[in-house]
């Protein structure tokens, strides 16, 4: 068990695009830290880096209390899980297992007690005499961790290791790995590109995009507090409804509606409101933005709705069994309204006070 | 099938029939001829049936000495052919499997020079430099030695070519778990690398010991000394007589025995042989 | 060029890998070459004792010489009839193939193996047969009133070479023209059935241009192994008589560097031969869809 310390890492390809550009994270020992952006942001990139596939071009990693920008992989005591899982298909799922082990020179009756150990824990002893061939794309990913954890390194790295799966399955898996990870202790960084899977998995957020971190936090920090419009839309699904309004005086004004916005300086902004937090009553708000609904999605558990609200269309989520008309209010709950600058970036009104309105 | 034309199927059959017949119909001549007495060659036409005297032709053209062009057994020339197909193919399998492996998964300085001097080769067949060649090997001293038959000739574009794809084709992850896993460069090309290209190795083997055993003009080149005489080679200077008939039933059983071991591999390993073929290409 | 996108990064070890290859290249290949060019630039006087600088004179007067002129369309001659020979009959060869599903396994084990049988042995095969004096082939030849002598008659020289050399390679030909023919997919056949194609159109307007790859790149394959491969074919036959009639350029080469012992002129058709596999190779490697990629 290690902590892991990234300090001012980039990474320069040959072809002389950073891909990766002054990253600054501390990892703490045990924790399960998920790395997540869209295509080419450089997570990829980041996670062999720390691996040792690829050379650092700029800033020190340290693994523990080593720098180990210079070490080979094997040195650095990790273990990889890649999305195509890389197990060696002419290799039995115990030869898979052991071949690291056997590699470092342990002894047989450790590799022996490491690989019964594991297969006990991933349920996969039924499958130790087979080839990857024979098994099915759960199982495979089940002997991909299953690699890993024989080694008893000091940090777990993925890449996407469930991508390759059915819906239904990355669901279950992704519990597993979570819990194996809390029963195990060890530190572990994550790479997915599915904000569902970040939410659901991580500690703590690593929200990357064109290289660089975007915003670092717990999943509810960063879902509450997204520090950009990128990061507004790009965790929480339906995403995020953005709409430009106007500050004026300690006011916003956005389709037709005012709400308040102390401290904020005037000018053109942009107005974040989750689907969840639309109401159709008046609650907080005072004005409601009208609304013209012009589909429905049901999800089962709740429906919904897309509305045309000023010239912009509005995502809003109701309970399973809410009655929505054409023409509607909505009345948006304003302690949940983000705004952000020209700039994309994140404004945070002085605290709203009883009374101050 | 599209539809039913009985002709067609029926045409067909006869196609392949007669494609058989004429393919077989030199080696069943052979056959029959080297079961005959060479008293039965001075009637004027070659024998169409099966003589009886088999058993005494081959087992005196394997001991050698049944004339003055056939001094040497024919089992020091096959035993000669083995080794000269062995040593081409494992050679060739060997030093191109090591370069595709160079040139796939490392990268460093004049890479790309090496990759276009081993292409080179293709285009400068022995026949073309026959003569500067031979002073070459002359020059090392191999003339009639078994380096000599095999070495001027284990230079290959065409394994190299078809290693490096089988090696594109691993999946890059295959070689980063690898090293995860505390493997180095030859520790992964011994455990990974070389078990997942088992069957293009013996696909190829196939292939190159064909190659390898047919070899024609090289040893005629380089072997003066009948010990080190191949088969397919021997063969001719056997057949060249000056002052007598040739010794027919002789010469065509030394044909059969020329044959007999690239066809049995062929046959035996046709579907290894045609993967080998269809993917070299050459 | 594509490598992995990770790579070892040992400094020495690649070019220890590549030393063997290399070595062999380098001193059986690229050296004799050089001296082959080297050499066609020079002439020995008749006692091989003084060599002198010639130029480009070595290439001139081969280009006067008759021998050589003949040699061009001697090859020439062979290597077309050859090549369609051997195309034609194992296209044949492999259309009735593929009507015949259920026994084509057995077909294909009965042709493939003439692969595997060396062109010098294809020679003495038939050599055999066509033997003026025993063979089987003369006799019924004469039966129809032909008298067979291919030691004396040029062109049953040129045919016999082109006979065995054809027949040796009618196996490699069925079994690519095989694949090709299976890489159709048969729902164009059918669909051009549906249009009421018979099957003789239906091989014209269909079959033939979607195997033309094939086809092609089996030219090629053809030509280079009449040209080259089939030294030994016609050193167990002919040996280049009678007369010249069968003195294709490898074998004459041969002929002159080894038997005439004249190196300037035999290293000036070397080179002229190289530039031929050269221009061979490249046409293969442009035209002809090849799974290697640079
Ligand atoms: N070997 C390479 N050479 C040059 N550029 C590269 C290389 N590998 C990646 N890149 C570039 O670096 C950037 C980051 O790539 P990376 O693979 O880290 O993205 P990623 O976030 O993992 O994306 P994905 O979700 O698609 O896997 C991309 O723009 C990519 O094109
Ligand atoms: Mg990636």
């Amino acid at each position: 068990m290690a902590a892991i310390t990234i300090e001012n890492v980039g990474k320069t390809y040959a072809g002389g695009v950073p891909a990766v550009q002054g990253i600054d994270l501390n990892i703490r020992d045990g924790e399960f830290v998920v790395l997540v952006g869209p295509s080419g942001c450089g997570k990829s990139t980041l996670l062999r880096m720390i691996a040792g596939l690829e050379e650092i071009t700029e800033g020190t990693v340290r693994i523990g209390d080593r720098v180990v920008n210079r070490l080979e992989p094997a040195e650095r005591d990790i273990a990889m899980v890649f999305q195509n899982y890389a197990l060696y298909p002419h290799m039995t799922v115990r030869q898979n297992l052991s071949y690291g082990l056997k590699n470092r020179g342990t002894p047989r009756d450790e590799i022996v007690r490491r690989v019964d150990e594991a297969a006990r824990i991933l349920e996969i002893g039924a499958y130790l005499d087979r080839k990857p061939r024979a098994l099915s794309g759960g199982q495979r990913q089940r002997v991909a961790m299953g690699r890993a954890i024989v080694r008893e390194p000091s940090a777990f790295l993925f890449d996407e290791p469930l991508s390759n799966l059915d819906a239904k399955l990355r669901v279950t898996m992704r519990g597993e790995i979570r819990t194996l990870q809390r029963r195990l202790g060890t530190t572990s960084v994550y790479v997915t590109h599915d904000q569902l899977e970040a939410m659901t998995m991580a500690d703590r957020l690593v929200v990357l995009r064109q290289g660089r971190i975007e915003q670092v936090g717990t999943p509810l920090d960063v879902y509450r507090n997204p520090v950009s419009t990128f990061v507004a839309q790009f965790i929480g699904s339906p995403s995020m409804n953005l709409m430009s309004g106007t500050v004026r005086a300690g006011e916003v004004r956005v389709a037709d509606a005012v709400y308040p916005a102390p401290g904020v300086p005037d000018g053109a902004v942009t107005v974040g409101l989750r689907p969840e937090d639309f109401a159709l009553v008046p609650g907080g708000a005072r004005a409601g933005m009208p609304a013209r609904l012009v589909n429905i999605e049901e999800l089962g558990s709740q429906r919904l709705g897309y509305f045309r609200v000023g010239g912009e269309t509005v995502v809003a989520s109701f309970p399973a069994g809410q009655v929505l008309s054409t023409e509607m209010t909505l009345y948006p709950d304003l302690s949940r309204l983000h705004l952000f600058g020209a700039d994309e970036r994140r404004i945070d009104p002085a605290p709203l006070r009883a009374g101050a309105v | 099938m599209v539809e039913n034309h009985r002709w067609l199927d029926v045409l067909a059959h006869l196609t392949l029939i007669l494609g058989v017949v004429i393919v077989a119909f030199p080696v069943y001549i052979a056959v029959v001829a080297s079961t005959h007495e060479p008293a039965d060659f001075v009637s004027g036409l070659i024998p169409l049936l099966p003589g009886d005297n088999a058993v005494a032709t081959y087992a005196s053209v394997l001991e050698g000495g049944v004339s003055s062009q056939m001094s040497v057994p024919i089992l020091t020339m096959l035993k000669n052919s083995l080794i000269m197909a062995v040593l081409i193919a494992v050679g060739k399998i060997v030093i191109s499997v090591l370069s595709a492996y160079a040139i796939v998964y490392f990268r460093f300085p004049f890479r790309q020079l090496a990759f276009w001097m081993i292409f080179v080769t293709l285009m400068l067949p022995v026949e073309v430099r026959i003569v500067p060649t031979f002073q070459v090997v002359a020059d090392l001293g191999m003339l009639n030695s078994y380096a000599g038959l095999t070495i001027p000739l284990i230079a290959s574009a065409t394994a190299t070519f078809l290693f490096r794809q089988v090696f594109l084709t691993i999946p890059d992850e295959l070689m980063e778990a690898a090293r995860i896993d505390g493997a180095g460069p030859m520790k992964f090309f011994r455990d990974i690398l070389l078990p997942l290209s088992r069957t293009n190795i013996a696909a190829l083997f196939v292939i190159l010991f064909i190659y390898g055993w047919n070899q024609y003009l090289w040893p005629i080149l380089i072997t003066t000394d009948a010990g080190f005489y191949t088969i397919v080679a021997g063969i001719k200077r056997m057949a060249d007589v000056v002052d007598s008939e040739p010794l027919w039933n002789y010469i065509m059983a030394t044909a059969v025995l020329a044959m007999l071991p690239p066809v049995i591999v062929v046959i035996a390993m046709q579907r290894l042989f045609v993967k080998g073929l269809v993917e070299t290409e050459k | 060029m594509q490598t992995k996108r990770t790579i070892f990064g040992n400094r020495w070890l690649p070019y220890l890998l590549l030393a063997p290859q290399l070595a062999v290249t380098v001193i059986f290949f690229l050296w004799p070459a050089g001296q082959a060019v080297w050499q066609s630039f020079l002439r020995e006087d008749a006692f091989g004792l003084k060599t002198s600088f010639v130029g480009l004179s070595n290439y001139t007067r081969l280009f006067d010489n008759a021998e050589y002129i003949n040699a061009l369309k001697v090859t020439l001659v062979f290597s077309v009839s050859t090549a369609a020979l051997a195309l034609i009959s194992s296209l044949l060869l492999a259309l009735a193939l593929d009507r015949t599903i259920r026994s084509s396994r057995v077909y294909t084990t009965l042709l493939v193996w003439p692969y595997a049988v060396a062109p010098a042995i294809a020679g003495v095969l038939w050599w055999f047969i066509f033997n003026p004096t025993i063979g089987i082939m003369p006799y019924l030849l004469e039966r129809v009133g032909y008298d067979w002598n291919h030691a004396l008659q040029k062109g049953d020289a040129m045919a016999l070479v082109i006979i065995a050399a054809a027949w040796k390679q009618i196996s490699y030909n069925f079994l690519f023209f095989v694949a090709g023919l299976q890489s159709i997919p048969a729902s164009m056949r059918e669909a051009a059935a549906i249009d009421g194609a018979g099957p003789v159109k239906r091989f014209w307007t269909i079959t033939l241009p979607l195997l033309s790859p094939t086809t092609f790149f089996l030219l090629v394959v053809n030509v280079v192994y009449t040209m080259f491969d089939t030294f030994a074919v016609i050193d167990a036959t002919t040996g280049g008589g009678p007369a010249q009639a069968t003195m294709i350029l490898v074998y004459k080469v041969y002929d002159d560097g080894f038997i005439g012992l004249n190196l300037g002129s035999s290293a000036a058709q070397s080179v002229i031969l190289m530039g031929i596999v050269i221009a061979l190779t490249i046409i293969q490697f442009r035209y002809v869809e090849r799974r290697v990629t640079y």
